[in-house]
């Protein structure tokens, strides 16, 4: 590679920097850079970002050679903007800090003491780092990918890097000292010493001419106020959990932070950080014994919070156009919900819901009415059903879960505890299982067997979202705001038909109403569904892999991060759709109070209902709720309602199969009049949780027994 | 210096050119048991970069090391300048009045990682005995050389002087140094702010391991935590590598000192060793290692003549219950053969339950006794309050020191946990306590560990069966409970029986033909064919219509069970017996299931 030429790169640097605008929504040219340069100017801004992206555009070789030689480059950068600055100048500008002042004087006496023809000793003349009063950062291209910490290795030294990870430890900011000044006690002359370096050597004999000509052996003395500090820290990252291979430990690496870059972050943050990635020169004991061994670091021009940010994310979460393709397929929400859990066979609705709970309903309404939109889901069922397995799943797959059962988990794992430092004595607060999931999927299994304790402190959990600790003279609220998945066994071994559901499970309604959905799972032998399972295990056995299935599940990754994308969509409920809401909810109920419902229909089956269609408008990646949504919601609703009471009915003897159900509706809803409409039948039919084909081909088996008869457009039928 | 078949004497040795082939030299066995064996050297009796091996468990794994392969020494006046290697090395060699130029064009920079190995944790006596016997060292000590080995050491030693002639500069530090060195050690640790305990890291603190910080130069990746290896290298214990007596206000960034620490403990507590060759060892068990030196003569009998011996053997240790001996021989030789997202298959996780109150008190340490006699790494774990709510239990990140402490589930494949239930006291379980019950039902569960990251949970896999012994049924979770079935007279020659049973033990050679023939069933094949697959489906389909209750997990136990059975019997395809049996089985533990007493919680069901 032919070596570039700096002066030229430099000239370019002060064009782009001069000249880069860019065009705002009116038109008007907006220089980027250039009000930038004012504001630094002035002294009302110290952190200039150069984004990459803009140099790319403007220049993309010199973009290319930033990357490669990051350090370089910033320093180019960095002398360009203080030849510049003073040209910028607007208005008189008062001095902010002590070190303004000290400048400022500086330069006056030396103007006014010196004879500009005068040959100076390059140590007594200001220099640049101290007179410079702002800091260059890069923001990297938008299309640079996040480097996970053992990806970045020894051909990355001297280049800007993105790293994403987990802050382990940060120290406190202290000053560093980026320019000691010395004043003699002799002459009176000032020294002026550069450190760049993490420690330096002071420097004791005055190089001024008086001294050293006389021979006069003046002293100098470090002079603080005169010297000029950044502020300075170092943090630890550490790969984050997905990024370590299996069997490995999760690498570390050190961050070095100067100025404006410093407390961004704290312990636990997931961070991306953009940075020179540099080897470390070490002193003392470090040097003395490993003189073979150079530790690197990252020296930071950009912290991202992550966990803080959701609008930024990191590039590597995003899927690539080939992913959403394969997830853009018609069937994808089965797809996806046939992907949860693949071993386990069947129970596609549950997965459906568990799905849903994963993404998540939309958390405020428009209106600024704050309503909890995380969804809360109670399995129930035989011992044996896969309950635990299901859990088990989500709780890996969810970016953030607890696993917990309701036997083995005392208060302090399930609420919050109150610690004393042991060095400070300081009372700390630390959050138990339910607020580190904060944002996430708490997954209790055994929920019937939790303590009424711990299951008091879910109710305000589960409604609030937020959790009260009064412990040790301490009151707080923390947030918890998490999507509780319970998962119970029948209180009597197996599910007790002639019960009613709190009896089964003994959960008091109260807690009960507060889940969005209650699954019962049942166990039938079944013989295709047996033989099927028993060729499933004896295949994995014996060929000690999953048997390769009809419908790919889709990897566990890939469906991390579609669910990620998905929880960034906010999606709205139109107006026009209010009204059929409504009139499924009154009907919900009127049916409740008709029937002697097992289940209970409650208010909070409607903001159930509001939850489970804005989550389905989130899957599809949509900004609006719309009927489908509402009706598959409904439905979701309704077959949850069914698994429970579907038991009661087998007890009954009989079972209306689907068509003479939807029958019974359309006859209902015709009443005395002799026409229907299909569109009403089919608005009602879904509500009450049957899929459109299911309508449709009731409406065919009718037609063909001459029961009815559907006009040419299939829009009215009419009986006979 | 050396012939093509000779072994490395220095590192320096490794780097001639052309690069000799030390792998292929290294396959032969012979050359490989040729080298003392660090685990059972006393340190002092080894020289500075002699040529050692180690065998552990790698327990840590520290960031990557950027180092000077080749670096350009100077003498300061700038007259001569000559390259140095720094590969297997960790100092710099420089002479008086010479120093390193950082800046050289010819200084190449390499990569390298740091393994925190331990020696085996749980390794049985016996393991041990037989290993130590095999260090060729040990049998120079004892005096009882052959006159070719002493020739061989007589000329190793000579070089060695000729090479400390050489590099006189170089600090290699005689024995007298390193005993001296080691007194101060002693002296040393309880004046710095780590403890020696914390230092080596012991995943089982009562039994403690010896800790080695191996270098390694390549395939960084193929390293897997809690795995078995071999390390054929030099050794490394240059006084300097000590951070401990470190003068601490010499060094003004306090907040990393402990981790400088823990990154540099004194090279006579932790040695270091720089490894060019790796073996990596599928069982703990030496007397089926071919690098051992070993008289491998007699062939194995019959597995079938064996497993008799075997199951009468374990019969008399378990009551005269000829279920429960079946049971635990399946146990003994169970591994997790495949993995799924969510499932480890061929886990055995046994309860022994029902154990006969009158012989409580002695009963289970007798049975580990002669368990532990079998097995080539093993722990039993006295399930006390006070054990649950002290110890640790998964290793945790501890990041002020940047080190995984490790805890005591932190065990190496196939080393056989058995728990004592009937330890345990009415009282309470502390945060701890719990915490540990949850470690343990994971590990059972899903054969993994999980190490606390503090921020996150990582879990490795695991491959420890599990042995939980117990008057009821366990409160863990299990794969196969089996109550005892003990008849009084058994009951009460249960001490007569035990004392048999080491008599068998010790005749005709058995106790060593059924070490190697649990280890050698543990790592056999075994096929399901076609055919039966479709017999043990349609079973399964029977079963269920026969009772509701059965479910997938019975249906994975049966092919587990049916597997070991048939492994035991020196089987390696499924039959139809074999299946008959396994369910035969299944369908008694039930009945004897069904017939424990109940416990209240059971009874409301």
């Amino acid at each position: 590679m032919a070596r570039r030429d700096y002066a030229q790169d430099r000239e370019s640097i002060k064009t782009f920097l001069s000249e880069y605008c860019k065009c705002d929504d009116d038109g008007k040219k907006e220089f980027v850079y250039g009000s930038q340069l004012v504001k630094l100017a002035h002294r009302e801004q110290v952190m200039m970002t150069i984004d990459l992206d803009h140099l790319a555009e403007f220049n993309e070789s010199l973009a290319e050679a930033v990357i490669d030689n990051c350090r370089r480059y910033a320093a180019i950068f960095s002398d360009v903007i203080a030849e510049l600055l003073p040209s910028y100048k607007q208005q008189e500008v008062h001095a902010k800090d002590a070190l303004d002042v000290y400048i400022e004087h500086r330069l006056l006496m030396d103007a006014r003491t010196r004879n500009p023809m005068e040959q100076r000793d390059e140590r007594n003349s200001f220099p640049s780092e101290l007179m410079k009063r702002f800091e260059v950062g890069f923001k990297p291209l938008s299309t640079e990918k996040a480097n996970s910490i053992r990806e970045v290795k020894a051909q990355h030294i001297g280049k800007l890097v993105t790293v994403r990870g987990i802050v382990t430890r940060c120290t406190e900011v202290k000053p560093m000292m980026v320019v000691a000044t010395y004043t003699c006690d002799r002459c009176g002359s000032e020294t002026y010493q550069p450190v760049n370096s993490l420690s330096f050597i002071p420097v004791s004999d005055c190089p001024s001419d008086d001294c050293r000509v006389n021979k006069a052996g003046g002293r100098l003395y470090l002079q603080t106020r005169g010297s000029k500090f950044v502020k300075f820290q170092e943090l630890k990252m550490q790969e984050h959990s997905d990024q370590v291979p299996v069997g490995h430990i999760p690498r570390s690496m050190t961050v070095l932070c100067r100025g404006e870059v410093t407390r961004m972050a704290q312990p636990g943050d997931h961070v991306l950080i953009s940075g020179v990635f540099l080897p470390m020169v070490r002193t003392g004991f470090a040097q003395m014994m490993q003189g073979l061994l150079s530790e690197t670091f990252l020296q930071a021009h950009r912290i991202i919070c992550i966990n803080k940010n959701d609008e930024i994310s990191d590039k590597s979460a995003e899927l690539t156009p080939d992913e959403l393709e394969e997830l853009a397929q018609d069937d994808f929400y089965e797809r996806l919900a046939t992907s949860l859990a693949p071993e386990i066979y069947g129970h596609l609705d549950v997965k459906k819901a568990l799905l849903l709970l994963l993404v998540g309903g939309v958390d405020k309404r428009p209106d600024g009415m704050k309503i909890r939109g995380n969804i809360n889901i109670c399995l129930m069922g035989d011992p044996g059903v896969a309950k635990s397995q299901l859990l088990g799943y989500i709780s890996r797959l969810a970016v953030r879960s607890q696993y917990t059962t309701g036997r083995g988990s005392s208060g302090v794992g399930l609420t919050a505890a109150v610690m004393k430092d042991p060095l400070t004595g300081e009372m700390t607060l630390e959050g138990g299982a339910l607020v580190l999931a904060d944002q996430g999927v708490c997954c209790i299994d055994e929920f019937d067997k939790m303590a009424d304790t711990d299951r008091t402190a879910i109710h305000e959990v589960m409604e609030q979202q937020t959790i009260s600790i009064a412990k040790a003279g301490i009151m707080t609220t923390l947030n918890a705001r998490v999507s509780i998945l319970a998962a119970a066994n029948p209180a009597f071994g197996r599910y007790n038909p002639r019960r009613t559901v709190e009896q089964n499970i003994q959960l008091p309604a109260a807690l009960l109403s507060r889940f969005d959905l209650l699954w019962l799972i049942q166990d039938k032998p079944d013989r295709d569904n047996d033989l099927r399972l028993a060729k499933h295990i004896t295949y994995v056995h014996s060929h000690s892999k999953q048997p390769p299935s009809r419908v790919k599940a889709l990897d566990m990754n890939l469906m991390r991060r579609y669910i990620n994308l998905c929880r960034r969509k906010n999606p709205t409920i139109p107006d026009e759709l209010t009204d059929y809401i409504v009139g499924a909810y009154v009907e919900l109920r009127r049916e409740a109070r008709n029937q002697k419902d097992m289940t209970f229909t409650s208010a909070r089956n409607l903001l159930g209902i509001l939850r489970l269609s804005t989550a389905l408008a989130r899957l599809r990646l949509s900004d609006h709720v719309e009927k489908d949504d509402v009706a598959e919601a409904l439905r979701l609703l309704e077959m949850s309602k069914d698994s429970l009471n579907q038991i009661h009915e087998h007890q009954k003897g009989h079972v209306p199969n689907t068509s003479d159900r939807i029958f019974a509706i359309v006859r209902e809803l015709a009443g005395s009049g002799q026409a229907v409409k299909i569109s009403d039948v089919m608005d009602r039919c879904t509500t009450k949780g049957f899929k459109p084909d299911q309508v449709d081909k009731c409406i065919s088996d009718y037609e063909e027994l001459n029961v009815w008869q559907v006009n040419m457009g299939h829009t009215k039928i009419t009986f006979l | 210096m050396h012939s093509e078949f000779n072994l490395p004497k220095i590192p320096d040795d490794l780097l001639v050119d052309p690069v000799p082939n030390w792998k292929e030299l290294l396959k032969d066995s012979s050359k490989w048991h040729s080298i003392p064996i660090l685990n059972y050297t006393p340190l002092h009796k080894l020289k500075d970069q002699t040529l050692v091996r180690f065998r552990g468990m790698i327990q840590d794994m520290m960031d990557p090391e950027i180092y000077l392969e080749r670096y350009e020494v100077k003498s300061s006046d700038a007259s001569s300048k000559r390259l140095q290697q720094g590969k297997y090395r960790d100092c710099l060699r420089v002479k008086q009045g010479e120093e390193i130029d950082y800046q050289a064009e010819a200084n190449v920079h390499g990569e390298r990682r740091t393994l925190f190995v331990v020696s085996i944790p749980g390794l049985n006596d016996w393991t041990k005995q037989h290993e130590k016997e095999c260090s060729p060292i040990q049998e120079l000590a004892t005096e009882s050389q052959n006159v070719n080995q002493a020739k061989k050491r007589a000329a190793t030693e000579q070089n060695d002087q000729e090479h400390m002639d050489v590099d006189e500069t170089e600090a290699g530090p005689l024995k007298k140094q390193c005993v001296e060195e080691l007194q101060t050690v002693a002296k040393g640790a309880a004046s710095t702010g780590l403890a020696k305990d914390y230092l080596l890291n012991s995943p089982l603190p009562s039994r403690p391991s010896m800790a080695c910080m191996v270098k390694v130069y390549e395939d960084f990746d193929s390293y897997q935590l809690n795995t078995l290896v071999d390390f054929v290298g030099f050794l490394s214990v240059d006084p300097a590598l000590d951070a401990s007596s470190l003068d601490m206000e010499a060094l003004n960034d306090m907040e990393s000192l402990s981790e400088l620490q823990a990154a540099n403990p004194s090279p006579f507590l932790i040695p270091r060793l720089h490894a060019f060759g790796v073996q990596r060892l599928p069982h703990a068990n030496p007397l089926l290692d071919q690098s051992l030196l070993q008289s491998n003569e007699e062939a194995i009998a019959s597995p079938d003549v064996i497993h008799k011996d075997l199951r009468i053997l374990l019969k008399l240790c378990l009551f005269d219950d000829d279920l429960a001996a079946e049971y635990m021989l399946c146990h003994l030789i169970s591994t997790v053969y495949s993995r799924s997202e969510m499932q480890s298959i061929g886990k055995f996780t046994l309860n022994i339950c029902n154990l006969p109150k009158e012989c409580l008190e002695h009963y289970t340490t007798k049975l580990y006794q002669i368990l532990e006699l079998l097995l080539p790494a093993s722990h039993y774990l006295a399930m006390s309050l006070d054990t649950m709510n002290t110890s640790a239990f998964a290793p945790k990140k501890d990041y002020e020191t940047n080190k995984l402490v490790s805890g005591l589930l932190q065990l190496a494949p196939h080393t056989h946990l058995v728990l004592d239930e009937t330890r345990l006291q009415q009282g309470k379980l502390e945060a701890n306590g719990v915490q540990a019950i949850q470690h343990l039902a994971h590990l059972i569960n899903n054969q993994q560990l999980k190490c606390d990251f503090h921020f996150y949970h990582i879990d490795y896999n695991a491959d420890i069966p599990v042995l939980i012994l117990s008057e009821g049924r366990s409160m863990l979770p299990n794969d196969f409970a089996v109550p005892l079935n003990a008849d009084s007279k058994a009951v009460e020659l249960v001490e007569e029986s035990l004392k048999a049973a080491h008599h068998y033990l010790s005749q005709n050679g058995r106790l060593q033909l059924f070490r190697k023939y649990l280890t050698l069933a543990r790592i056999s094949q075994f096929t399901v064919s076609e055919e039966h697959t479709e017999m043990i489906q349609q079973d399964f389909v029977d079963m269920r219509k026969a009772n509701v209750k059965s479910n997938a997990d019975d249906l994975h136990g049966l092919l587990v069970l049916s597997r070991l059975l048939g492994i035991a019997r020196g089987k390696d395809s499924l039959d139809k017996e074999t299946w008959q049996l396994a369910t035969e089985f299944e369908a008694k533990r039930r009945q004897r299931l069904q017939s424990l007493p109940k416990s209240a919680a059971q009874l409301r069901n």
